[in-house]
């Protein structure tokens, strides 16, 4: 408990409660020295926070008494891929809780964990715009199970795939996809991707390029509140592979799909499913769906994600824990690596290692000075 | 059971005894600091004046008509400051878990002394949000904790933080100072004069530090049951 004048022991207030001290309210305490103290979320971020990021949530303050200007809270584009996980560990911890610059002080001696939930919601009134998704649906984006959520980012999947065939030496088949994403608006989003492949060709090893993919993702179903996201998309293949190399499908391939994410408890759990639709009717159909369930070790923004996939394409399916960690502070560049293991057909399926390294490129990499 | 028990209360006994021994044959160090270095032009305030005033001293060179220093840490390396070895009569001594104020926009005392892992606690007279910023001599944060309400105080381990710097990010003209050593150390008060007491006879090394001043350290003997008094000036 954390009264007035009372000192808060640091071990015990983390204990009682995730962030915050568990306490009376101090707003409802009378200051001696001046007069009342603030009592309503906007009279608390007045006094307390304004100072640093203005009244209208800005950043912008006529005296700044800091170095680092705090990012623009009124610019949505910026704020709502935030989770408020993120903003309240912030508030608690300080800016380097989240990676950010230490001139943000911490919180959680001396406000109570409703406190802090109040200032979050408080913020989120700063973004005026409707419509745009609530970032508590931005979840740690899995291996191969596509995300609902609309991206900024820059991706590169590693594939590593070692075969021993009975007749021949073994062979290691090395697969490289580069993609980037980009937002449109407040639901939209493009992407495109481009394949690489590098693998044994009789005694030498070839090279190649895939079929360049483009792809347009749109968020239908988003809360702008709860961790409930369903999107969908439509990706296009088109024959830039290398077809006499073997690389390709050789016909454009359109493949509708749809994208799914929420979380129970604290498992994220993402779905995903496409039809492949090749223009040339003498390729064949196909039907993947992928389902991921994973959860943070911790609540920094970059914590180890534990999390295991099911893939499934036609009538094959693998299976892919894998691990993913933030390589920055703020988590806006981040790998992941796992394993793709078939659950069925295994005699003819080898083990696949599987990756990617991403980086928000919208995204403090780390606190400025 | 009653025997083990026994045994400890001559242990306790025994250890008062040489204790005392040791006290009666140590001597002491004391001295004035001095300075020719002027006192600094105040800071005007344009921030919470109603709380902090128009115009606050600036307490980072605060110095006597006569010259003499307050706020210079002099620091005896060697002596390990036991519980039994009482230090620095009438000056301000290394509190176990020293207490950073912020009072009237500035920090109180300016200039402290902790132990390693002490627990420094911090706390506000004001009823504006003052930020304690303690940060270490490569620029890195310790801890930054707010203190938006008067009367709190909140707790954080000081670690082996070396000479930490104390600013606030609501009021950039504020400044501290905790100087974490093991070794016996005082801050001279507003008399720019220091005292450390039991000191067991030897010869030792003693440092100057000042936020803004320099000293070189100096070699010193010190005799049982005299004290061994220096003036020093700090530039
Ligand atoms: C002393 C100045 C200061 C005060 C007071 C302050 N902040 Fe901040 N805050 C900052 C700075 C600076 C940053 C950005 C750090 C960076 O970009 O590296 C920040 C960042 C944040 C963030 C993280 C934003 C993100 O994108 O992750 C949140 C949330 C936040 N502040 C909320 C608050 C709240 C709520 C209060 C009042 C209870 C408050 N701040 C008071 C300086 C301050």
């Amino acid at each position: 408990m954390l009264v007035l004048g009372q000192t808060v022991n640091q071990s015990a207030s983390a204990a009682e409660s995730r962030y915050g001290a568990t306490a009376p309210k101090l707003a409802e305490q009378q200051s001696s020295v001046g007069g009342p103290t603030p009592t309503t979320v906007a009279e608390m971020w007045s006094a307390w926070c304004a100072r640093c990021h203005a009244d209208d949530g800005s950043g912008k303050v006529k005296e700044p008494t800091i170095t680092v200007e705090p990012m623009d809270f009124t610019e949505c584009k910026v704020t709502t891929p935030e989770p408020d996980a993120d903003w309240a560990r912030a508030i608690a911890k300080g800016g380097p809780g989240v990676g950010l610059s230490p001139e943000m002080p911490g919180f959680e001696d001396s406000l109570t964990r409703e406190q802090i939930s109040g200032f979050v919601k408080h913020m989120r009134g700063f973004c005026k715009e409707a419509r745009w998704p609530s970032g508590n649906a931005n979840f740690p984006r899995p291996i191969i199970t596509e995300k609902a959520f609309p991206e900024n980012e820059f991706l590169l999947l590693p594939v590593v795939s070692h075969a021993t065939e009975p007749s021949s030496a073994s062979a290691t088949d090395v697969g490289l996809v580069a993609v980037y994403e980009r937002r449109i608006g407040r639901r939209a989003m493009y992407e495109v991707g481009i394949p690489f492949y590098n693998w044994d060709f009789q005694t030498s090893r070839a090279s190649a390029i895939g079929d360049l993919a483009v792809a347009i993702k749109y968020a239908a179903y988003a809360s702008t509140t709860t961790p409930r996201i369903v999107s969908f998309g439509l990706e296009a293949t088109l024959p830039t592979g290398e077809l006499y190399k073997g690389f390709g499908k050789g016909t454009v391939v359109f493949e509708p799909f749809i994208a799914a994410g929420t979380m129970v408890g604290d498992w994220y759990v993402q779905a995903h499913g496409k039809v492949e639709l090749p223009v040339d009717t003498l390729v064949d159909r196909a039907y993947l769906y992928n389902v991921y369930v994973g959860r943070d070790t911790s609540a920094a923004p970059n914590t180890w994600t534990l999390g295991v996939e099911l893939n499934g394409e036609n009538r094959e399916l693998w299976v892919t824990p894998q691990i993913r960690k933030g390589l920055t502070g703020t988590g806006a560049l981040a790998a992941s690596l796992g394993a793709s293991i078939p659950v069925k057909y295994r005699g003819e399926r080898v083990v696949s290692w599987v990756g990617y390294l991403l980086w928000e490129f919208l995204e403090p990499l780390r606190a400025r000075r | 059971m009653g025997r083990l028990f026994a045994l400890g209360i001559l242990g306790t006994i025994a250890c008062a005894a040489l204790a005392s021994a040791a006290f009666a044959q140590a001597g002491s160090v004391t001295g004035t600091i001095t300075t020719t270095a002027k006192s600094l032009a105040p800071v005007r305030v344009t921030i919470d004046q109603k709380v902090c005033g128009a115009e606050l001293a600036d307490q980072a060179v605060v110095v006597d008509a006569q010259g003499r220093l307050a706020n210079a840490v002099v620091v005896l390396t060697g002596v390990k400051p036991f519980d039994s070895l009482t230090l620095a009569q009438g000056k301000r001594a290394a509190a176990a878990e020293p207490t950073i104020t912020n009072d009237k926009c500035a920090f109180a005392p300016r200039v402290q002394i902790a132990r390693p892992n002490a627990n420094v606690k911090t706390t506000s007279k004001d009823p504006i949000l003052h930020t304690t910023n303690a940060q270490l001599e490569n620029g890195r944060t310790l801890f930054n904790v707010a203190l938006p309400i008067a009367g709190l105080t909140i707790t954080k381990p000081i670690g082996n933080a070396g000479n930490v710097r104390l600013s606030c990010n609501t009021h950039p003209w504020m400044r501290g100072w905790l100087v974490v050593t093991a070794d016996a150390a005082v801050v001279t008060g507003a008399d720019g004069r220091f005292s450390i007491d039991n000191v067991p006879p030897g010869t030792y090394e003693l440092r100057f530090w000042h936020e803004a001043l320099k000293s070189a350290p100096q070699r010193i003997t010190v005799a049982a049951g005299k004290p061994t008094d220096l003036t020093v000036q700090m530039k």
